[in-house]
Formats: C-alpha cells, sequence, structure tokens
C-alpha cells in the first residue's frame, strides 16, 4: 500500500515535468505549426546553464534556475528569429532545420563539458515521510515549481492579452495577421516562451535524473509521447496526458521492470495516431 | 472505357528510357565497388567502401519515401528486421547462402511493412513523420523485449559467415564483396521502381489530393513504395549484420534515422545519386576529420541547416546548377537537353 502511494507520487513528479516539456512541445506545434526536434536539446542545456551556474560559479540554486529559464529563452528567440522563421511556411524544412539545431546543440555541449556527466546534485536533501511512504523534498520542490510554471502558462494563454493574440495566431494565421497581431513579434515569443520551460525543466530534473549531453533523446521520445496521446497542439491534452504518461511509467518501471512500460505506451501511442490523430483531448487539428 | 485505356497508355508511350543519366551513373559507381578489393588490400579503404555503401543503402529508404514528400524515420526499423532476420535464419536454422539469405532479407521487412503501410500511411505530413518516429522506438523496444528471439540487450553474436555457391565470404574484400552485392541490388531495385512509377510519384509529391482526384489510388503507390523502402533498407539491415557479425539493438538506434536523412538531404533528395554522394561525403568527411562518432552530428546538423536554407537540391542540385550554368556560359556548346535535366532537382517548392 505505502509502495502504491510512493510510486504514485513519483509518477505525479514526473507527470509535471513531462507536462513543463509537453505544454513547450505542444505550444510551438498549436501556434507555429513546427514540430520542435531540439526541444530535448533545450532541457539539456538547462542543465548544464543551471550547474554552470551554481556549481562553477557558485550562485546560489534558484539563481541559477531562473538563469537557465532565461538563456534557454534568448537562445529559442534567436533561434526561432534567424532561421526557423526563413523557412516557417514548409513544414519538412522547419523538421530538418530544428533536427539540425538539436545536433549542433548537443554537438556544442560535449565539446564544452565532456562527455561525462558533471557532478550536480539537488542543493536540497532529505525525505518527507507520511506513514510509510517516503518522499525526496527535492522531488517535492520540482512537483511545486512545475504546477506553478502550468499554472502560469494556462494563465498567459487564457488570461492575458498576448495569449489571446497567440491562440489566434494558431486558430487563423492569416486573419490573425489582417487583424493587427504581430507574427514577427509572437512567434519568436511563443517559441522563446517553449524553450525556457524546457531549461526550467531541465534545470530543476537533471540534478534529480541524471546530466550527461545525450539525455535529451529520451526526452524528445517522451515528448513526443505526451504530446501525440494529448493531442497535437491541445494544451490541456498535454496536460493530462503528461501525467498519465508519468503514472504509466512509474507504475511500470515498479511493477513490471523493463521497458515494458515505454512499449505499451508507445503501441498506445501509435495506435491512437492511427485512430484519433487528434489525440485524446484535441479537438481541431492544425492542418499539418 | 476506350477513354479510360488511352490515358492509361499515355505516360507508357511517353516513357522513352526507363533509366536516365543520374541512374546509370549511380549504378555504375555502386558497381565499381566490386573492383575495390581488387585494386586494393589497404583495410581502411575496404572498411570505409563497406561503410559508405552500407550508409547509402540505407539512405535509399528515405529516398524513395521522400518521392511523395513523406519523411520517414522507420528506416532503423526495417534494418532491424532485416539483420535480425538473416541473423536468425543463420544462427537458428543454419542457413549461410547470401542470395538465399538477401532474399529473406528484402522479402520479410517488405512484407512486415505491408499491415504497417496500412495503418500509417493514411497520415501526412507531420504526423507521418511522428508515427515513423515512434515506430522504430516501438522496434528498438521489441529487440530489448524479445530477449527469446533477438537475444535482448546481448544480440545475436557468433554467426557462421556468408557462402556464395558454398565458397565461405570471410575476409575483409569479401565481407566487401557481399556488401558491395546488396548495395548494387538495393540501388537497381530503387533506381527501376522510382523511375517506372516516376510520374506517379511525382504527381503525389505535387498534390496527392489532386493525384488522387484525377483518378490516381495514391495509396497504393504508397503502400507500394513503403514496402520496396523496407525491403531495401533490411538489404542494407543484413549489410550491417554481416559487417558486425552481430546483430544488436544498439545498430539500430532510433537517432541513427537522422543520420540516413542527413545523407539523403545533403546529397540531394531530387537524384538517386543524392544518397549516395551524400553517404560517401559525409561517411569520408567523419572519417577524414577524426570525428569518429562524438562530434560528427554538429558537423551533420550543420550541413541540415545550411541546405535547408540556402541550397535545398543538396549537392547534386548545386552540382547541376553549376553545370547548367556552364553550358550556358560557353557559347559553343550546342543547345541540347542535358541528361541531368532528366531529373530535375527536386526541393525547391513551388
Amino acid at each position: 500500500m505505502d509502495n502504491l502511494i510512493a510510486t504514485g507520487l513519483i509518477g505525479i513528479s514526473l507527470g509535471s515535468q513531462y507536462a513543463l516539456l509537453a505544454l513547450g512541445f505542444t505550444l510551438i506545434f498549436g501556434i507555429l505549426g513546427v514540430v520542435n526536434f531540439a526541444h530535448g536539446g533545450f532541457y539539456v542545456m538547462g542543465g548544464y546553464v543551471a550547474y554552470y551556474c551554481s556549481v562553477v560559479l557558485g550562485l546560489p540554486f534558484p539563481v541559477a534556475v531562473l538563469a537557465a529559464t532565461l538563456a534557454t529563452a534568448a537562445l529559442g528567440w534567436l533561434f526561432e528569429m534567424i532561421i526557423l522563421e526563413r523557412v516557417i511556411e514548409d513544414h519538412q524544412a522547419t523538421l530538418m532545420v530544428t533536427m539540425g539545431f538539436y545536433l549542433v546543440m548537443a554537438t556544442a555541449i560535449l565539446l564544452l563539458f565532456g562527455p561525462e556527466s558533471p557532478e550536480f546534485s539537488f542543493p536540497i536533501t532529505g525525505v518527507w515521510r507520511a506513514g510509510g511512504a517516503y518522499v525526496p523534498y527535492a522531488n517535492m520542490v520540482v512537483i511545486g515549481v512545475c504546477l506553478a510554471a502550468i499554472v502560469f502558462v494556462y494563465w498567459l494563454i487564457y488570461r492575458s492579452g498576448i495569449g489571446r493574440a497567440m491562440r489566434a495566431m494558431a486558430e487563423d494565421r492569416a486573419v490573425a495577421s489582417a487583424l493587427g497581431m504581430r507574427t514577427r513579434a509572437l512567434f519568436p515569443f511563443a517559441f522563446a516562451l517553449a524553450t525556457g520551460l524546457a531549461g526550467l525543466t531541465g534545470a530543476l530534473v537533471t540534478p534529480i535524473l541524471a546530466l550527461a549531453p545525450h539525455v535529451g533523446d529520451p526526452v524528445l521520445a517522451f515528448s513526443f509521447l505526451t504530446v501525440i496521446l494529448g493531442g497535437l497542439g491541445s494544451v490541456a491534452g498535454a496536460t493530462v496526458a503528461a501525467f498519465i504518461v508519468g503514472m504509466v511509467e512509474a507504475y511500470a518501471a515498479v511493477y513490471l521492470g523493463g521497458s515494458k512500460g515505454a512499449l505499451a505506451l508507445f503501441v498506445l501511442v501509435l495506435l491512437i495516431l492511427v485512430v484519433r490523430p487528434q489525440g485524446l483531448l484535441g479537438r481541431e487539428v492544425r492542418r499539418a | 472505357m476506350s477513354n479510360q485505356a488511352s490515358i492509361r497508355r499515355l505516360p507508357q508511350a511517353r516513357r522513352p528510357a526507363l533509366l536516365g543519366g543520374y541512374e546509370w551513373a549511380t549504378l555504375g559507381l555502386v558497381g565499381f565497388a566490386f573492383a575495390v578489393p581488387v585494386l586494393t588490400r589497404n583495410p581502411q579503404i575496404l572498411s570505409q567502401t563497406n561503410l559508405i555503401l552500407i550508409a547509402a543503402t540505407a539512405a535509399l529508404g528515405v529516398y524513395i519515401m521522400l518521392r511523395m514528400d513523406l519523411m520517414s524515420f522507420a528506416v532503423p526499423a526495417f534494418m532491424a528486421i532485416g539483420g535480425y532476420t538473416v541473423a536468425v535464419l543463420s544462427l537458428k536454422l543454419g542457413v549461410t547462402d547470401v542470395i538465399l539469405l538477401g532474399v529473406a532479407a528484402f522479402v520479410m521487412p517488405a512484407l512486415c511493412a505491408v499491415p504497417l503501410g496500412w495503418l500509417i500511411l493514411r497520415l501526412k505530413g507531420v504526423y507521418f513523420v511522428l508515427v515513423t518516429f515512434v515506430l522504430t522506438e516501438i522496434v528498438q523496444l521489441l529487440l530489448f523485449e524479445a530477449t527469446p528471439l533477438t537475444g535482448g540487450s546481448n544480440g545475436l553474436v557468433g554467426m557462421p559467415a556468408v557462402t556464395l555457391f558454398g565458397i565461405e565470404l570471410m575476409d575483409n574484400s569479401q565481407v566487401l564483396l557481399t556488401t558491395a552485392g546488396l548495395a548494387f541490388a538495393g540501388f537497381t531495385i530503387t533506381a527501376l521502381f522510382t523511375r517506372y512509377f516516376r510520374y506517379e510519384f511525382t504527381a503525389i509529391e505535387k498534390n496527392d489530393v489532386l493525384a488522387e482526384s484525377l483518378g490516381l489510388a495514391c495509396w497504393r503507390y504508397k503502400a507500394l513504395a513503403f514496402s520496396v523502402a523496407a525491403g531495401v533498407s533490411g538489404l542494407a539491415g543484413f549489410a550491417l549484420v554481416n559487417m558486425l557479425l552481430t546483430a544488436h539493438p544498439t545498430s539500430f538506434a532510433p537517432m541513427s534515422s537522422v543520420s540516413y536523412i542527413t545523407y539523403t538531404i545533403v546529397g540531394g533528395k531530387g537524384a538517386i545519386l543524392g544518397t549516395l554522394a551524400g553517404a560517401a561525403l559525409l561517411v569520408t568527411a567523419t572519417d577524414l576529420f577524426a570525428l569518429k562518432g562524438e562530434l560528427s552530428p554538429g558537423l551533420f546538423g550543420l550541413l541540415i541547416i545550411v541546405v535547408t536554407l540556402v541550397a535545398r537540391g543538396g549537392v547534386i542540385g548545386l552540382a547541376a546548377k553549376a553545370a547548367g550554368r556552364l553550358r550556358r556560359a560557353s557559347p559553343a556548346a550546342p543547345a541540347r537537353v542535358a541528361p541531368i535535366a532528366a531529373v530535375p532537382a527536386r526541393g525547391v517548392k513551388s
């Protein structure tokens, strides 16, 4: 029973991380119509910036996390402005440049920091006990920050002027531009927001899980899973699906072992893509 | 009725030659690989040629699907099916004949691709990309999980050498001959297939809804192409397993599909020569700059971005453009249709 609860809490913790990654991913697809193959790269970069700031420069951890978020957002902004914007109308080209950018990012990190995982651990240690269930404080902090970030994203998208403009762009770009929404400012902003979220997740999670140049690959795969499950471009779908994926992964890891959980998820997603390409909660899919 | 018949005959009548200049050049170059073991004993050159041929054959899977504007990440999945089929046949059933194994390595993935294609070919664009990516991840996980058949994380090791008419093909140069044979088969199949259906594929590439409404059964060509692409990938898988003498899941990692896509795009997706040129250039560059493993992804990434932004036709597209400019610049040359123009460099979206 205790094991069941503890596993559930790990699932929630994983789910909240996936939610942040998937939210960014789905925002980019919903608003720009781009599948961001570089998403895992921004996650890794967030981890390394946080590591550099907190371990090498000795800054406090929250400052390092903030720096990681801002740095990844800034790079995302520049990438969108300089490279992605030129090919934004051609889905295959956007795919190629984001994929290429991911390879460049991963190699740059490898060159700068070397292939070994650096010594980078969460500054808060200790475990919270409730009955027989154990939850590390670090995971609780991650859950808290992730939930706060999710609430912020929801507020931004559904309650603010910028969010309204971005949703209008997602709905119909030509009409939205005709009504005065500024594509040239909003696209980089949306991209930067999404990559910033990936960087934030990386900064928070890599000290708990692992930090190495290649940890972005599984992140990309799981972002795909989550976003397809929830429906490409659907914000609510991504959030719900992230928690489903987190739970399945946590319970499968404890009770099934090996990669059976991941296998089950991938097969489920394959079937969903085929039967219901709009995903669980996606209503109207952007034309790909 | 007669109307329909004439529509069907029209493209047939206009097919002047099945294979164009690019195809002959490519097949000639691949065929030249048979001579490499005779010309040199340098193990470095032999293994380099081997790697290039395997990479190029694998990239053919991407090339075939790109002919219909579908970007496939499924190449490693079908390479794995081909490679493991060969490993299982030779280890568990004692089949070593290279021709039998080659046929199996083509047929098995091609058959697997039929139901899969039926499932996923209704998807287009981004969704097709995602579903092929997911498919490769599933195959990778299955290789680890289906231990009794695939050996799980240990892979299948200790394969006997393949034989041709009872002669063992064991040493470096003979392994290269096997690879060359498989690559030549793969390139011949691809060249004949993509040229025979070139009008159909071009129609689907340009606008499949329009093609469909004009009476072209798009799904049939897509399914056929998916199956052939899977079979050719299987041949590459066979060559890889034969070179390494083991079948291991890491040989078919999902991210390796990025490399095959890179070869095709950087070489030029407009002509079959592009996959060979891309594979030859990038595999050599990886080796030349001592970018073994670690740093080559960065180079690939940079090249992908540059090619996508400034030279959509890839290396072959650039070469064709340069050749065209040279021809126009020299007034002595008679104005004739260059063989190179038989296959226009595709990629620049109209």
